[in-house]
């Protein structure tokens, strides 16, 4: 089980980033684009403060914090179980085609004149279970998921082609082009405990599924052989675990839009605190995906006071640096 | 760099060989006194073949649009006779798209021909290793007017060269070989990207939607000063890298290989790359990021003409004639509503390039 008795080193690990956190939570309701300051929000807190401070902190900066964790960890994890699924340390759900096949799903759905909020984050697991089951598909035939490296490009390939019949649906229809294209860059603006509710459900049940899974995965990192000779059936861990990623990466697409590189630098960095064992990085995961999310939430948010930055740019531009430094080790280490 | 025995032959040397030497078996020579030049059939054959599916693509570009003309009429136009009405379709609107869509085609390709064969790997073109992404952040940049004042093709050159910088040295000591050089590429193209999305979401949604088509990769805004620079950059690139074609060749050995032969790998190499680098950042000035052009024209050209030589000219054509249908295809598909050129080569390419990933090695990334 994944709640065994936790190693030392890790729980004091896992308090620092939690405390890290804690302080993003409170950096995410202080700071905004708006002219509600630091000072007049921390009187919010303290419980005074006058009724638009009040207003401006609890419902928008509160729920979008709120939409912000849910996203970071739907995200974190996800890149951790698809990397650990496809051995792969470039594993990525943006970089994979994942987010873009979600995204163009969204588009679809958008054409076609649905507009109910739960509909939607139905339509964007449904197009990352899909890509996922594309990519994954791919790398399985002509041993291309051997190699790291060809994985991404295929996956790039992949995510170029879906998000270029994504422009060519929006050119049908100016109206689903106006709402998406701020959409497709990836952004918390303006979203409301609304969203967050819509798509908890599936979020607990990916959770769920998570624990029941968390130990066989640990076992298909040693190889499906290993796995089956322990007692596991890859095939069905496999198609749990893409299940999982899905309804993730589905949902927080639907919420944020996609967002690349999280998956791709949240289990780099969990890794290299806690080791190997997926058991041990994913709880590490829970508090380092959130923390980067809010964070480049609280930079978009200020650096162009008083308009945003989109939260896709930022994270592209604090990922791909990593994604150069993987590829660029002599030997990629396999997962 | 030392002529090849068979181009030049100094009285010495004929005096020594009473027999002419006979072409190799494939190719053609033709000898005019004391110079000779050894023409590839296949090569030769490749290119007029090209050349015609150009001539003919061009004609239908100019009949075919909203209002349909007779290829008759469209003649007349061309030749100064035409009426009101054709005269302004053809003369004003088609033809300056028309070039255009030939000059810019035959640049990223011509580009992608020469950096896949200075790589030795045929995933490297521009496109794919970020250096269209660099120059489209620059153009766009001085576009949206947050730039220094300098014009677009100045910005997007600055841009290129900035990305082909960070994209090579990121490589160094790795090589371009292999598959993590399109990997590093890619993540430089992704930073670029990024920057791109930034600047467009800092200005106005009217700018931003105005400069919107540009950033995917399309013919209608075409500023003209951008083509003009274009042309020329193309009269003089074209030359260069037909002169640069037999250390081009050269350069698909190993590196002693290549020195052994008399190449001045280095000198040339930077020729090579200054040229590709060049050709697309003035590209990208006029249409945006097309890349897909850069990878399927030097593939198209390359089933085509002789695997002896590197297809210059019939990547150059062949660019073109992608481009022009690419095109025509956005502009007829859903008229009147106009895809940009860059999604239909986007929608095009992708699946030729998953297709290179995943068939069956028969001889390397290269």
């Amino acid at each position: 089980m994944i709640t065994g008795a936790m190693p030392r080193p890790l729980a004091g690990q896992a308090l620092a980033l939690a405390g890290l956190l804690l302080l993003a939570c409170c950096a995410s309701l202080l700071w905004g684009a708006g002219d509600v300051g630091p000072g007049r929000a921390l009187a919010v807190m303290l419980g005074q403060g006058d009724a638009e401070a009040r207003f401006v902190v609890t419902t928008l900066r509160g729920s979008r914090t709120l939409v912000g964790l849910a996203v970071g960890m739907a995200l974190g994890v996800a890149g951790a179980l698809l990397q650990t699924l496809s051995r792969n340390p470039l594993a990525e759900p943006g970089l994979l085609g994942v987010s873009a096949g979600s995204a163009f799903a969204v588009a679809v759905a958008l054409l076609l004149g649905t507009s109910a909020a739960t509909l939607r984050i139905g339509v964007a697991q449904l197009g990352a279970l899909l890509g996922c089951l594309c990519v994954l598909g791919v790398a399985r035939v002509r041993g291309l998921g051997q190699d790291p490296v060809r994985l991404v490009l295929a996956g790039a390939a992949f995510s170029g082609l879906l998000s270029a019949l994504t422009t060519l649906l929006l050119l049908f229809d100016q109206r689903a082009a106006d709402e998406i294209r701020f959409w497709v860059v990836g952004s918390l603006s303006g979203r409301g405990i609304d969203d967050l509710l819509a798509v908890l459900p599936s979020f607990m049940l990916a959770t769920a599924i998570t624990l029941l899974i968390a130990r066989p995965m640990a076992a298909l990192a040693l190889g499906e052989r290993m796995a089956a000779g322990l007692g596991h059936h890859p095939g069905r861990v496999r198609l749990l675990a893409i299940l999982v990623v899905a309804l993730l990466v589905g949902g927080a697409t639907a919420i944020a839009g996609p967002i690349a590189f999280v998956g791709l630098v949240v289990p780099f960095a969990a890794r290299a605190l806690a080791g190997p064992d997926i058991r041990r990085s994913l709880w590490l995961c829970l508090l380092i995906g959130p923390l980067m999310i809010l964070s480049a939430d609280i930079i978009s948010r200020l650096v162009v006071a008083p308009s945003e930055l989109p939260l896709g740019v930022l994270t592209a531009l604090c990922g791909a640096p990593v994604l150069v430094a993987v590829v660029r080790r002599r030997r990629l280490p396999t997962l | 760099m030392s002529l090849s025995v068979l181009s030049s032959s100094s009285p010495h040397h004929r005096a020594a060989s009473v027999a002419p030497v006979p072409a190799p078996a494939g190719t053609h020579r033709l000898a005019r006194g004391h110079v000779s030049v050894l023409l590839d059939r296949r090569t030769l054959a490749a290119n007029v073949l090209l050349l015609v599916a150009l001539l003919v693509a061009s004609l239908t570009y100019l009949c075919l649009g909203e209002r349909h003309l007779s290829p008759l009429a469209v003649l007349a136009v061309l030749q100064g006779q035409g009426e009101g009405l054709a005269n302004f379709l053809v003369a004003a609107l088609r033809l300056p798209r028309l070039g255009a869509a030939l000059a810019t085609g035959a640049a990223f390709a011509l580009a992608g021909c020469l950096m896949q064969t200075l790589a030795a790997n045929r995933l490297a073109t521009p496109g794919i290793i970020g250096i269209d992404n660099g120059a489209t952040a620059f153009a766009v940049a001085s576009v949206v007017g947050l730039g220094v004042g300098m014009a677009p093709p100045a910005m997007a050159l600055a841009g290129a060269t900035t990305a082909t910088v960070l994209t090579f040295g990121l490589a160094l000591g790795g090589g371009t070989q292999g598959y993590r050089f399109i990997v590093a590429g890619i993540g430089v193209g992704a930073v670029f990207g990024a920057i791109t999305n930034l600047l467009l979401a800092r200005v106005a949604i009217d700018v931003a939607n105005a400069a919107y088509p540009w950033t995917v990769g399309s013919l209608s805004a075409r500023p003209e000063g951008a083509v003009r620079l274009l042309v020329v950059g193309l009269a003089l690139g074209v030359p260069v890298a037909l002169a640069l074609s037999r250390s081009l060749r050269l350069m698909g050995f190993s590196e002693s290989v290549a020195r052994s032969l008399g190449t001045r790998l280095g000198l040339r190499r930077v020729q090579v790359l200054s040229t590709s680098v060049v050709l697309t950042a003035l590209a990208v000035a006029v249409a945006g990021p097309v890349g897909m052009v850069g990878l399927i024209g030097p593939e198209l050209a390359r089933h085509l003409a002789s695997p002896r030589r590197v297809p210059v000219l019939a990547s150059a054509l062949a660019g073109a004639l992608i481009m022009v249908l690419a095109d025509l295809a956005g502009r007829l598909m859903l008229a009147p509503l106009e895809i940009p050129v860059g999604i239909v080569t986007a929608v095009v390419g992708g699946p030729w390039l998953l297709w290179i990933l995943i068939r069956p090695r028969r001889h390397g990334v290269a």
